[in-house]
């Protein structure tokens, strides 16, 4: 059980920890600690619940149910139904690049920095499991082929930034900033009517001159990343991004290595990182035609 | 060859709408849904009543939490009903209620009124909606004609949400008004029936009644797979409570039919119910049950209890099995199988439903699921009433007559719902 | 009477929300299904309450303004 944390930092509160795999933090624009810890008590137990009921590892969990039916009808709660109709609308806006039922792609596709590029036959397998498409989805009953999964990763972490800033913004008045594992949606203006300021990494590898370079504010609004620049293999000189095009089950070619974007709320911001990184060489010109303030790493 | 104008991508807009959605938890449902519901009752009493009732529900989900419905009912009735004389060992000979015929009833057989033939159309609406974040309000009104029968009603049902919607409370009221024009007026209460041609004396050619029934009720959330509700309702009913077509035997010291009297009941009514109903899941199945514990200042007392268990079958097959017990444990005060020669009691009626006795059913219902959310079921039932064959006292003759003859129906019910 | 005040007894019972554990949005998937609401069948509560309205000298108890007929 990791546990929750929190410790001045100039003139705010952080409460830290750790949720979904990533560490998570919540800045309070507050001089009490007492509201430090309720906030992030909030957002600690927000993420730890999306976490337990999305999670396809949690064998309690919504998804390890669907995962487990083995073909049959199940029928979700509202929550899920809301979440499966999202990623409904994904799959058809993306033409079926990005789509829930891909994950069991991670059987073969490992990415370890190593040269271990899957024999093609191995990803072959597996396509008939994959298709958002084979799926009958008529809310709130699910069925799946027996043997496809989904996996709702994708979406969950910036959905449960959204959630928890609800959340919070329903308790309190004061500005935070959540931020898990590098998706992070800020609440409003701080109190001095100041902007969060948040850092890049490695700014000096920014390919568009579209966003200013070094960092950006965040007054109200989200910021989410897709893509990771230390997960990928390499293999002949030619390197395989962790994004994979769910009608093909191969990387996308000529992907950045991730792309920052600034959206209302955080799983819009996430979807649009993700739907541009599935366009490869054009993600650049993507982004651009949404007309939104992204950053992007080649 | 004409071109396309290009067209800009939206993606942000639609991902933007579909955010919006995801996030306005609970998820919204699509507005404007309209459902329908529709069943198909056969009902056959052995060698007694039949009756055929389809009912259309038309539901319109005007937006998350507000719907109107109305609904349509037919009721076609053929067949006999127990007049409430008694059997004797010779035949009988009774007067219809109209004055224009008679009808012979054989020996040793229980009097039934030929004549039960009834058409009935009824309209009825009910329209929720919300009046703040936690309560809201159900307005519901029924407009029911027979050709001697109108009904008319209107209420409204308010409930308020607790403890994060864990519990419920509600309170109802409504008030009705009821027209009897019985078939030939109706009879002065314990007044003899006349020997045909003489026509019955009557107090008019029709009366009325007025209802207003009350409830209060809480539902609860017990766990993520129980939800209990418990209601008393309290229901005064005061004006022309008899029921026109029925008779009282009044007889001699040998128990044979020397007089028929038309019946009488008080004109007021104090009715109260107690009902307790408990929903639980137990892996995909469910349990229903329910009990009501009823009274009122009839003497009547009843002690019901109705249970139900779905299997499910997966793929949205069920198959659920019905049990109803119902124990009359109280007659009403005025309850006379018969009377004696010489007796002049200010209320009686021998209508068998205000007795002692007990009605059992045993039904199974299976279900599937449709494509849009619909759904097909068929229902059977088997409904047994069983009362007082031999009471103690019956005098004479009676005594070896089954005075309370076992009712025996079939029931069977189509239903198919739809949303569109 | 004294039935009645039973009745506020469980009511107000529920309202303090004793013995009870609150049940959490999240958590109602079970008692989202169909079979678990309590008009899931109005259609099947109707033509049984107008059977046994018919049929018994008892009735009511799940709602107000039942009946509506002369049926006997």
């Amino acid at each position: 059980m990791t546990e929750l944390r929190v410790e001045r930092v100039a003139d705010y509160w952080v409460a830290r920890f750790q949720a979904m795999a990533s560490p998570c933090e919540v800045l309070v624009d507050t001089d009490d600690p007492t509201v430090a810890r309720r906030v992030g008590a909030i957002a600690y137990s927000e993420a730890l619940r999306v976490e337990r009921k999305f999670s396809r590892y949690r064998a309690d969990g919504v998804v390890a149910q669907i995962n487990a039916a083995n073909g049959a009808t199940v029928e979700v709660d509202e929550e899920t139904a809301a979440l499966l109709n999202y990623a409904d609308a994904c799959y058809r806006m993306s033409d079926g690049r990005f789509d829930v039922t891909s994950g069991i792609l991670r059987r073969v596709w490992r990415f370890d920095g190593s040269a271990r590029v899957p024999e093609s036959q191995a990803v072959q397998a597996l396509m008939p499991l994959i298709g958002w498409g084979r799926v009958s989805w008529q809310n709130p009953r699910l069925t799946l082929l027996p043997g496809m999964e989904i996996d709702l990763g994708g979406i969950g972490k910036e959905y449960a930034v959204d959630r928890a800033v609800g959340l919070i913004r329903a308790e309190s008045p004061a500005s935070v900033l959540v931020n898990f594992g590098g998706d992070l949606v800020s609440s409003g203006a701080r109190r001095d009517g100041r902007a969060w300021q948040i850092g890049i990494e490695n700014p000096a590898q920014l390919a568009n001159a579209n966003a200013s370079r070094g960092g950006f504010e965040l007054t109200r609004g989200a910021a989410a990343t897709s893509g990771d620049t230390r997960r990928y293999l390499l293999k002949d000189g030619q390197r395989y991004p962790h994004i994979l095009d769910a009608r093909t089950g191969w990387p996308v070619e000529g992907a950045p290595k991730s792309i920052t974007v600034l959206a209302p709320t955080c799983i819009e911001a996430g979807t649009l990182a993700t739907l541009a990184m599935l366009q490869g060489v054009q993600a650049e010109s993507f982004l651009d035609t949404q007309g939104v303030k992204y950053w992007c790493l080649r | 060859m004409q071109l396309k104008p290009k067209q800009t991508p939206s993606i942000r807009q639609a991902l933007t709408v579909a955010a919006c959605t995801l996030l306005s938890a609970p998820a919204v449902r699509a507005q404007g849904t309209w459902e329908l519901d529709s069943s198909l009752l056969f009902y056959s009493e052995q060698d007694r009543v039949r009756a055929i009732e389809p009912v259309v529900r038309l539901k319109k989900q005007i937006s998350e939490d507000e719907h109107f419905a109305l609904q349509f009912v037919a009721d076609s009735l053929t067949g006999a009903s127990p007049s409430g004389a008694v059997p004797t060992t010779t035949p009988q000979t009774f007067t219809s209620p109209s004055g224009n015929s008679t009808y012979n009833t054989p020996a040793n057989e229980i009097p039934l009124d030929p004549s039960f033939h009834d058409t009935r159309g009824a309209i009825s609406f009910d329209w929720g909606r919300p009046l703040s974040r936690e309560s809201r309000v159900v307005y519901q009104g029924h407009v029911s004609k027979e050709f001697d029968y109108l009904s008319t009603g209107v209420g409204a049902t308010l409930s308020w949400d607790f403890n994060q919607r864990n519990t419920t409370l509600a309170a109802g009221a409504s008030i009705g008004y009821d027209q009897v024009n019985p078939v030939g007026g109706a009879p002065v209460g314990l007044a003899p029936m006349p020997t045909f041609p003489t026509v019955k004396a009557t107090s008019g050619d029709s009366d009325t009644k007025q209802l207003a029934d009350l409830l209060l009720g809480v539902t609860q959330i017990i766990s993520r797979t129980t939800l209990m509700q418990l209601n008393y309702t309290y229901g005064k009913e005061s004006g022309y409570l008899t029921d026109p077509y029925k008779l009282v035997s009044v007889v001699d010291a040998g128990g044979n039919p020397v007089e028929t009297l038309y019946e009488k009941r008080p004109d007021t009514r104090a009715r109260n119910a107690l009902y307790w109903r408990t929903l639980s899941a137990f892996g995909k199945d469910r349990l229903d049950f329910s009990y009501r514990y009823y009274w009122d200042d009839w003497g009547l007392r009843a002690h019901t209890a109705d249970l139900r268990y779905r299997f499910e079958f997966g793929g949205g097959h069920y198959l659920e099995p019905q049990l109803r017990y119902s124990l009359q444990s109280q007659a009403a005060d005025f309850y006379r199988p018969f009377l004696r020669q010489g007796e002049s009691p200010q209320y009686a009626s021998a209508d068998y439903r205000l007795s002692e006795m007990t009605t059992s059913t045993i039904g199974l219902k299976y279900g599937v699921a449709t494509r849009r959310d619909g759904e097909f079921a068929v229902r059977v039932g088997y409904m047994l009433q069983t009362g007082e064959d031999h009471p103690a006292n019956a005098p004479g003759q009676l005594a070896n007559q089954d005075l309370f003859p076992d009712t025996k129906a079939l029931l069977f019910q189509v239903n198919y719902s739809l949303k569109f | 009477m004294r039935r009645l005040m039973l009745t506020i007894g469980v009511l107000a019972c529920a309202l303090s929300g004793c013995a009870f554990d609150r049940v959490q949005p999240w958590e109602r998937d079970v008692l989202a299904r169909k079979s678990m609401q309590l008009d899931a069948y109005p259609l099947d509560s109707f033509l049984d309450d107008h059977v046994y309205f018919s049929k018994e000298g008892a009735h009511g108890g799940r709602g107000v303004g039942g009946g509506g007929c002369g049926c006997n």
